[in-house]
């Protein structure tokens, strides 16, 4: 038996998209699994040894009852719990639907929406306690391998709390919203992507949710000015984090 | 061109045409050269591998030449704790700075006070003395520009190595270091007359009429001292966004975070230190979750007033050289000089 720490990947609601930046982290993926155990982990290996575990992981949102119950088990299997990308931390794209009534959005995907039962979308912090977020749709490696780093020596991870503003000056982008007038959501959006989408010059979609002190009534104003209409106003703020208080208030902010 | 070694470099020359191109080339190729490109529609300055690459007309860029001295991420030192060894981080060669406008050379003579003076910071240091610096009158202006009003452009007086005007297809090249001429020598160059100061001034007193910015000035100390609860600044905490591209691109803040770098085997690792701002939410949190600018309209006020006020007792100067960048880059087009006039109107208006 390994002494190193355990780890196990869950999935919930989610597109594995999350998973796959484990895999992903490839340069590095060997001195990781030096580091620790993938004990749990059904998308990368065919074995599965029994928690306890040291760190779990839950990709996905929680969008039915049987997910509770799996989500519940990991809570108690795992000594510390991640939300791992921006549908288990805020309900992310599945989240979209929650404005629409249940009925409404299942008979529009499935042929025979009675054998579904499915719920409002919710980040897993609804259901458990939570110790960490690692934010983004997909996760950054860099800040994931930052964060298992961290919990390996017992040290607080530098997780960017602020805008992703901070990270495109940093880096010197053009920008979106000053120089082409577009809805870029950096402002009130958390760092840690190290403004991907600016850098390829697209405004951010605010896919990691608000930053520490997001505005985003006033960002939502400033959208309103550069002549989106209030229906994509709204549409901007409810893609990733719509249940968030921040962004909810840029929904109706106009 | 014919290159005479033992020509001496007068302290002002006029170069144009092949001249000109042939003092950019000689320079790119004895040096790491870093100068003003364009990147979109935006400046950067940017390591220039080619001397056509230097637009000498950019107007302003991102982030500020601060960056080469104090720079966005400066490793201090790599450490291995197994060993038990710390390993500093070494300097880098010598390299020439091109194009400093006359705001950002007096930003950087404030950061001299700030790194030099009460506690002698040996990396931004080291990087400032192995750097020669080429700067540049203004002859265009920006939109944002109001270092006019505060003293600090168009026109630089001194502190730089070499300093050039654009006399409109030709370039004044001014002397103003031993460093400066050593990058003029090779060339075979004759001295300047006189009367090419007659047309330096010209351009830069045209350059003077076009300012459309100005800061108010007088009496600004007084006025901000009382207007810390005028209700502008709940207005502007409902405007501002936190987002801290205001500071991030600002040539004098000088604030930074240190954080270790570790890498996966847990042992090695390097010390690195990274801007920070006031403007963020974090800044001023401390142990146990306390926080001294909690608000908003706190943190605007901090960087406004420290700007215009604080730096004053600490460096003997203002904090603002009117570079316009937190003006161009703030998404909510929120701008120091209209601030403060408005302070002044309402004061004004009450009397
Ligand atoms: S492009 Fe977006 S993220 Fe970048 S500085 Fe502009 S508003 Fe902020
Ligand atoms: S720039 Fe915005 S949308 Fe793009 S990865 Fe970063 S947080 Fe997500
Ligand atoms: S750039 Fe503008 S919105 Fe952003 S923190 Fe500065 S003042 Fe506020
Ligand atoms: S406060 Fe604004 S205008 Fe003044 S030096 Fe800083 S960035 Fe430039
Ligand atoms: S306190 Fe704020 S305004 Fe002052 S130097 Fe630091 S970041 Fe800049």
């Amino acid at each position: 038996m390994s002494t190193k720490p355990k780890v196990s990947v869950y999935k919930l609601s989610s597109c594995a998209g999350c998973q796959l930046e484990f895999l992903n982290l490839e340069p590095v993926l060997l001195d990781l699994v030096g580091a620790i155990e993938f004990s749990y982990f059904p998308m990368a290996r065919r074995r599965y040894e029994p928690g306890p575990y040291d760190i779990g992981f839950v990709e996905g949102a929680v969008t039915c009852g049987e997910e509770i119950e799996r989500l519940k088990k990991a809570r108690q299997e795992c000594r510390v719990l991640v939300a791992l990308g921006s549908c288990a931390c805020y309900g992310g794209l599945p989240s979209i639907k929650n404005w629409t009534p249940e009925r409404v959005i299942v008979s529009r995907v499935y042929e025979n929406p009675a054998l579904v039962h499915s719920i409002k979308a919710y980040g897993i912090d609804e259901y458990v306690q939570v110790d960490a977020y690692l934010k983004g749709c997909p996760v950054n490696k860099d800040e994931l391998v930052e964060f298992i780093k961290g919990t390996l020596l017992g040290i607080r991870p530098r997780l960017r709390p602020h805008s992703v503003c901070v990270e495109c000056k940093l880096n010197e982008y053009e920008c979106i919203s000053v120089i082409k007038r577009e809805p870029c959501m950096g402002p009130v959006t958390t760092a840690g992507c190290g403004a991907l989408c600016p850098s390829r010059g697209k405004a951010c979609d605010g896919c990691r949710g608000p930053a520490n002190d997001a505005n985003a009534e006033s960002l939502a104003r400033t959208f309103s000015e550069y002549g989106l209409h209030r229906s994509d106003i709204v549409r901007r703020f409810r893609k990733f984090a719509g249940l968030t208080q921040e962004f909810s208030r840029g929904a109706d902010a106009v | 061109m014919a290159v005479t070694k033992s020509s001496p470099v007068p302290d002002m020359v006029v170069l144009s045409g092949e001249l000109w191109q042939g003092f950019l080339e000689l320079v790119t190729g004895q040096y790491r050269v870093i100068g003003p490109v364009r990147r979109g529609s935006e400046h950067v300055f940017a390591p220039i591998k080619n001397p056509r690459e230097i637009d000498m007309a950019y107007v302003t860029t991102i982030l500020p030449p601060k960056k080469v001295f104090h720079q966005p991420f400066q490793v201090l030192f790599s450490f291995d704790t197994e060993e038990g060894t710390l390993a500093e981080a070494q300097s880098g060669e010598e390299k020439v700075v091109w194009g400093i406008h006359p705001c950002d050379m007096h930003a950087i003579a404030i950061l001299d006070k700030v790194y030099g003076v009460e506690y002698p910071d040996p990396y931004y240091l080291r990087n400032r003395e192995n750097t020669i610096i080429v700067a540049k009158n203004c002859t265009e202006v920006g939109e944002n520009c109001f270092c006019l009003s505060m003293g600090t452009g168009p026109a630089l007086r001194s502190g730089c190595d070499l300093l050039l005007t654009d006399l409109g297809g030709r370039y004044l090249v001014e002397v103003g270091t031993e460093k400066g001429r050593k990058l003029l020598s090779g060339l075979e160059l004759v001295p300047a007359p006189r009367v090419v100061l007659v047309e330096k001034e010209k351009r830069l007193s045209q350059a003077r009429q076009k300012f459309k910015k100005r800061m108010v000035t007088q009496g600004i100390q007084e006025l901000l001292e009382e207007n810390f609860r005028h209700p502008i600044w709940e207005e502007l905490m409902r405007e501002c966004l936190a987002c801290g591209s205001c500071t991030m691109v600002c040539p004098t803040c000088f604030c930074y975070n240190v954080v270790d770098k570790i890498d996966l085997d847990l042992k090695t690792g390097r010390r690195q230190r990274e801007w920070d701002s006031c403007m963020l939410l974090e800044y001023a949190q401390v142990a146990l979750g306390q926080n001294f600018r909690r608000d908003r309209d706190a943190r605007i006020k901090q960087r406004m007033y420290h700007k215009l006020l604080y730096y004053e007792p600490q460096f003997g100067t203002l904090g603002c050289v009117g570079c316009g960048r937190c003006i161009g880059a703030c998404v909510k087009r929120i701008d120091i000089t209209d601030v403060v006039s408005r302070l002044a109107e309402s004061v004004e208006s009450d009397r």
